[in-house]
């Protein structure tokens, strides 16, 4: 056999209609959003336009330029390849770097969410788990509310945010641990440490003195992603691309995980080594969509709840559905944050909140038991 | 029971002396000596020795509370007992790593959660686990031995069937099917027929039993049907409030005695010309 076979034998599951309806589902909804993202806006073209700058020959001939772009300035100068970008259309520069960097960070958001979701869903074995549910959000939220209040520097908000969902997530596995741990234990740590942290966010509240502070706060809790850019994108891309190949090589853990502590361990899983391993994974993916998109809420509980109703809890299928339902929620729901109000955009945690609601509504009239997996 | 020297953590030094049996450290599949076990501060099992000869089907058999699923959750090294050690194949159960253990040493409980959208056949893959490396895709071998156990476990005509849609007894026979692809040499069973019909009982028991005898597999099987365990098991371990009250092949340890010492009831106990197979007839609950 060979290392390439048994590389794609191991990590790809085989696709039958559900999942490659969800697949081919996900790309047709993230290309459209994204063409409608990038034409409309303050900069209006017309669709032939955005074509002709997404495939825009300067961009793509020239990869000095397309470095600059991707990389930034700075980069590009100490690695060597900087292009001046004046060479450029108008066109080009409003897609290449404002409209296109938002839609593919969302789409990273969305796809490190619903992985970071479904991997929880399985440790707690509990399919109404969202990637914040070991504590951090609060973690995250207390420390960007601290970094603002203290005005330690916007440039900080990430590393913060990452920081802080770290810490309470530690802080919860320590107050959950007893020789050892058990979903449910889990689960109430984080309600304890959660809302001890959300005290906390809200006392510093009253700290903040300018509102466009306030403003900033709140995005950040609700998850926006008004002004990011391929900073951003760089930020969220690197730890995406330990987490999606990690993620479906912990499908089979994951699986045996799901068949019962008992029955893992009878098996000769080292059950809490690999639950804090899977853990650690969630919270690196869920870490780096907080860290560009702040707490974009209900991602990771729809995804990977609505994919597994298509594909069942085969975690193989599962996740590959998440890595491509995940984004086209995201860049959609993001679509709607920005053009729907005309002048005003909203956090597109919002937009995802008021999408997720009445899916679980709905659910909630359709189905009898949420507990089964 | 007889003394038997402890033995250290290395195969080789079991000379234990002669005993009853032929030399019941060196058959013993499984060895406990001077357990302790429990949770936390209170002490549920607590006796000097007990061997799960190699080969033989035992039965540990008791009333509710006696610690028989205590015990086994320490021969499994689920549980570290407070004292003492139990010994698998000469080796210390709790200082093995878990997928070196798991391929020597299976264990089936009385219920599973099974996850719905998983069919059997999947479930009995999950079996290879301890086989298995991190990225290791399914070798001939694996194959090989899932058919072997989907083949025993006689669920070839569901292996494409999800576990939602089994009824209790055909979803306990698929995790037996998972237990057997494991390929163990020794096999728990935490009290299997518990919540099955007697036509699904029977069958896992008959599972059971086939295995040691083509296999030559041990088997340490909880029970609460004494009944049962006498049919099915080569020896008894009757335990009462921790300890061992008794060992041995059924017809010595099934007596009017034991039933009334420690299972509470008063009983006629009749023994089958045919199979020397003690037969129950309970008359009533002793206060």
């Amino acid at each position: 056999m060979s290392r390439q076979r048994r590389v794609r034998d191991v990590l790809l599951p085989e696709l039958d209609a559900q999942l490659a309806s969800i697949i081919g589902a996900s790309v047709v909804l993230v290309v459209v959003a994204g063409l409608v993202q990038i034409r409309y806006g303050a900069y209006e073209m017309p669709f032939e336009t955005v074509v002709r700058a997404l495939f825009d020959r300067v961009v793509w001939t020239n990869p000095d330029v397309l470095a600059t772009l991707v990389l930034g300035e700075n980069a590009a100068r100490t690695l060597g390849v900087y292009a001046d970008l004046s060479v450029l259309t108008n066109a080009t520069i409003v897609v290449w770097t404002v409209r296109l960097p938002r839609v593919l960070v969302a789409a990273f958001v969305g796809l490190n969410l619903a992985v970071s979701g479904a991997i929880f869903q399985a440790i707690t074995r509990n399919e109404l788990a969202s990637p914040y549910i070991l504590g951090v959000s609060s973690g995250a939220g207390v420390a960007v509310v601290f970094t603002l209040v203290f005005s330690l520097g916007a440039y900080l908000l990430p590393l913060a945010a990452v920081a802080g969902g770290t810490a309470a997530f530690l802080l919860v596995y320590a107050v959950a641990w007893r020789g050892g741990t058990t979903p449910v234990r889990l689960v109430l740590a984080g309600v304890v440490v959660g809302t001890i942290f959300n005290s906390l966010q809200t006392g510093l509240f009253y700290f903040i003195e300018s509102n466009g502070v306030m403003r900033t706060a709140v995005a950040w809790l609700a998850g926006s992603l008004t002004g990011v850019d391929w900073t951003d994108a760089r930020i969220v891309a690197v730890p995406t691309l330990v987490v999606v190949p990690a993620a479906l090589a912990s499908a089979r853990q994951l699986d045996v995980l799901l068949l019962g502590e008992r029955a893992a361990r009878s098996l000769g899983m080292s059950v809490e080594r690999i639950r804090f391993l899977l853990s650690a994974l969630a919270i690196l993916a869920a870490s780096a969509a907080v860290a560009v998109a702040g707490l974009v809420g209900f991602v990771g509980l729809v995804v990977p709840h609505a994919v597994r109703t298509f594909v069942g809890s085969d975690y193989r299928r599962l996740m590959t559905g998440c890595l491509f339902a995940g984004p086209a929620l995201v860049v959609v729901a993001d679509v709607v944050a920005r053009l729907a109000l005309g002048g005003t955009q909203v956090p597109v945690g919002v937009v995802t909140g008021l999408l997720g609601g009445p899916y679980f509504l709905l659910l909630l009239r359709r189905t009898e038991s949420f507990t089964e997996f | 029971m007889p003394e038997i020297p402890l033995v250290s953590t290395d195969a080789e030094s079991t000379d234990a002396t002669t005993t009853d049996f032929d030399d019941p450290v060196e058959e013993a599949a499984l060895l406990a000596s001077g357990i302790e076990l429990g949770y936390g501060e209170e002490i549920v099992v607590d006796f000097d020795d007990l061997v799960i000869p190699e080969g033989e089907v035992t039965a540990l058999v008791g009333p509710n509370g006696s610690g028989k699923s205590t015990l086994l959750k320490g021969l499994s090294a689920e549980l570290e007992p407070a004292s003492g050690s139990v010994l698998l194949n000469g080796r210390d159960v709790q200082q093995r790593p878990a997928k070196d253990l798991a391929r020597e040493l299976g264990l089936l409980d009385q219920e599973n959660a099974a996850p719905g959208g998983l069919t059997v056949e999947d479930l009995a893959t999950h079996g290879r686990y301890p086989h298995r490396g991190f990225l290791d895709p399914l070798t001939e071998d694996d194959r090989e031995a899932v058919e072997r156990a989907i083949d025993l476990a006689g669920v070839d005509h569901l292996r494409d069937t999800q576990l939602s849609e089994l009824s209790g007894g055909q979803k306990q026979l698929a995790f037996v099917a998972m237990t057997l692809a494991q390929d163990t040499d020794v096999l728990l069973l935490d009290e299997p027929t518990t919540y099955l019909d007697l036509h699904h009982q029977l069958r896992v028991m008959e599972v059971v039993r086939t295995l040691n005898e083509e296999r030559d597999v041990t088997v340490c099987v909880v029970l609460h049907d004494l009944q049962q365990a006498a049919r099915f098991a080569d020896y008894l371990v009757a335990l009462d409030d921790g300890a061992v009250y008794d060992w041995g092949p059924p017809e010595d340890v099934v007596t009017e005695q034991l039933l009334a010492d420690v299972f509470d009831v008063d009983a006629a106990v009749s023994f089958d010309r045919e199979d020397d197979e003690p037969r129950i007839v309970p008359r009533r609950a002793l206060d």
